[in-house]
């Protein structure tokens, strides 16, 4: 617990000090502006400044968790010690160019334990056109074209920025390895809003290609850590139509995705040469935002057909079931509690996952194929901008844990507790 | 005796209890005078209509003036006191759920947040040298060059 303590307070300094050097650099950057010879200069200057500070913008986000844990590790070596395996850096850019048209993009730094490996990864987390073609009164439509995230269920879209989720962990229908699949998409989206005296409504469409390539997703299908090819991804969709009551007091929010995927074998020998997948699946959203309680609660199911696989392997049609309820509590503006309990089981016709056990003669453990959770979490928004939180998690079952960092499947645990700490900045 | 005492220690406590509430009463109309206001740029003086127009421009859910203009949101800091109180008297609503809708939209790249100023002096200026500007202070102002919006 010390070495918890004292981790915790390194990472708060270290981040303080690199925070302070970039506002340091900003004000010697005003420093220099101030002493510039020429005043017509400055007048220059300052127009192009206007011009910068009201249509571009920057905006960024940076989180550094820690976490201990019993029986199972998460985000790096956490299992009866510490890890502070879990880092998110954020920094876009957003152009208004036209009244209509904007550019944006947005750069995301990530290190989550074995899946991204110590160096982390950086990817370009959305970068796309906007064009809004019509402008009305109560509403409007346009196509954006480029890297899109996805509208699905509540919290997606803006996964990777703690602020904009009450708890450190997402809820279990959030799981860490169907991420990179669900998260954005190349390709294009349709977007419409239209505005009513009985509230708001959204519309976005999504088609294009998922990121279908990930080592972990792979793995859960065709159970085999060892195949050398990849998933890639077919043309897919994810759409969702939201209404908004009372400026987002009352949220509800229904989201459908179809994607498909396909093994791209490496050699020719490759058994999983022919293997296919198709996932069809919907969430319905229902949250209310009150000025202390707040409630939300997502259910979703998940057809998956994996065909194909290889010889001698039958086809697999697992139906996947997620859920959560979630209440919070503010007792001060600043200060929140949140309780939820969460839900995941990835077939619905081996709810305890005997089936899969007895197939596998045992390798893979039944609770491998389903989860429960009771959160309890605390958050505090110091400043707008710096935020803190802790949580703790009461875990039955393991579904959602990376097996890259849980590697030996007979030592993974059925019972176990995460304890977690974050700490957030956003600007 | 010790129940005149009592009866005094009584009437003692009642007095200040009533000079407390007589403080609360004047506070509470002390800010029902200084309500927030809306305040908007010269050149878009009354192009707004209702409360939900306000509401649908600070959730920038509502993008443009009626003369085709984009408009400019001016805020103050989400734990400013002014902010506070702007948005759940004029808005009907809590900072957090502006907060939510902002934040979903500066981070995935759909829209650009309000622009946040440090104090009801800078928002004044702001809105005095921004075209389609819209943003709020503390209380009215007699004060020409400031143009308020009055809900109907």
């Amino acid at each position: 617990m010390n070495r918890f303590i004292i981790l915790m307070l390194s990472n708060i300094i270290y981040m303080a000090c690199l925070f302070s050097f970039s506002v340091c650099a900003q004000e010697s950057a005003l420093e220099s502006m101030v002493e510039a010879p020429i005043q017509e200069e400055n007048r220059l200057w300052k127009s192009v400044k206007q011009t910068w500070k009201d249509d571009i913008q920057f905006h960024g986000f940076l989180s550094q968790g820690l976490f201990s844990t019993s029986g199972n590790n998460v985000y790096g070596k956490s299992k009866d010690s510490v890890s502070a395996g879990l880092t998110e850096i954020g920094l876009n850019i957003s152009y208004q160019a036209l009244n209509n048209l904007s550019f944006a993009a947005q750069g995301l730094y990530r290190r989550a334990g074995a899946n991204t490996g110590d160096a982390g990864e950086a990817t370009l987390d959305f970068g796309f056109v906007d064009l809004n073609i019509l402008n009305l009164q109560d509403g409007r439509i346009g196509i954006r074209g480029g890297r899109i995230k996805n509208p699905w269920g509540l919290y997606n879209e803006t996964r990777d920025v703690a602020f904009t989720h009450p708890t450190i962990f997402l809820p279990l229908a959030y799981f860490e390895r169907s991420r990179s699949l669900y998260l954005a998409l190349d390709g294009g989206q349709l977007y419409t809003d239209y505005n009513t005296a009985m509230g708001d409504f959204s519309f976005k469409f999504n088609y294009g290609w998922m990121n279908a390539d990930d080592k972990e997703l792979l793995t859960a299908i065709i159970n085999d850590p060892t195949a050398s090819g990849h998933l890639e991804s077919d043309p897919s969709f994810v759409t969702q139509l939201s209404y908004e009551i009372l400026g987002g007091k009352y949220v509800f929010a229904l989201s459908y995705a179809d994607l498909k995927m396909r093994y791209q074998a490496e050699s020719v020998a490759d058994p999983y040469a022919q293997m296919q997948a198709h996932v069809d699946t919907f969430m319905f959203s229902a949250q209310y935002n009150g000025e202390k309680f707040s409630f939300a609660s997502e259910y979703s199911l998940q057809w998956n057909r994996f065909t194909d696989i290889r010889f001698g392997v039958p086809d697999n049609f697992p139906v996947s079931e997620h859920w959560y309820v979630q209440t919070g509590y503010r007792f001060l503006d600043n200060v929140q509690a949140t309780l939820r309990y969460d839900s995941t089981i990835q077939n619905i016709h081996d709810r305890y996952g005997k089936g899969v056990e007895a197939i596998t003669g045992g390798m893979v453990p039944a609770h491998l194929m389903y989860a429960q959770d009771i959160v309890f979490g605390l958050r505090w928004d110091i400043t707008p901008a710096w935020m803190v939180r802790a949580e703790y998690h009461r875990v039955h079952g393991a579904s959602t844990i990376s097996l890259q960092d849980n590697r030996d499947l007979t030592q993974i645990a059925k019972n176990w507790n995460i304890y977690a700490l974050q700490v957030a900045f956003r600007f | 005796m010790t129940l005149h005492c009592i009866n005094k220690g009584m009437f003692k406590q009642r007095a200040s209890i009533n000079r407390l509430l007589l403080c609360i009463v004047l506070l509470l109309n002390a800010q029902a005078l200084e309500a927030t206001e809306v305040i908007v740029s010269a050149n878009v003086i009354g192009q707004l209509k209702d409360i939900h127009e306000l509401r649908a421009i600070f959730s920038l859910r509502s993008l443009y003036w009626s003369n085709g203009e984009r408009i400019r949101v001016f805020v103050l800091p989400d734990d400013n006191l002014v902010h506070k109180e702007f948005v759940k008297e004029k808005l009907d609503m809590f900072p957090h759920q502006l907060r939510r809708t902002w934040n979903r939209m500066t981070y995935t790249g759909t829209g650009q947040p309000p622009v946040t100023v440090d104090s009801i002096a800078d928002m004044l200026e702001k809105i005095k040298q921004t075209d389609n500007a819209i943003g709020y202070i503390d209380r009215r102002i007699e004060d020409e060059s400031i143009h308020y919006f009055d809900a109907q």
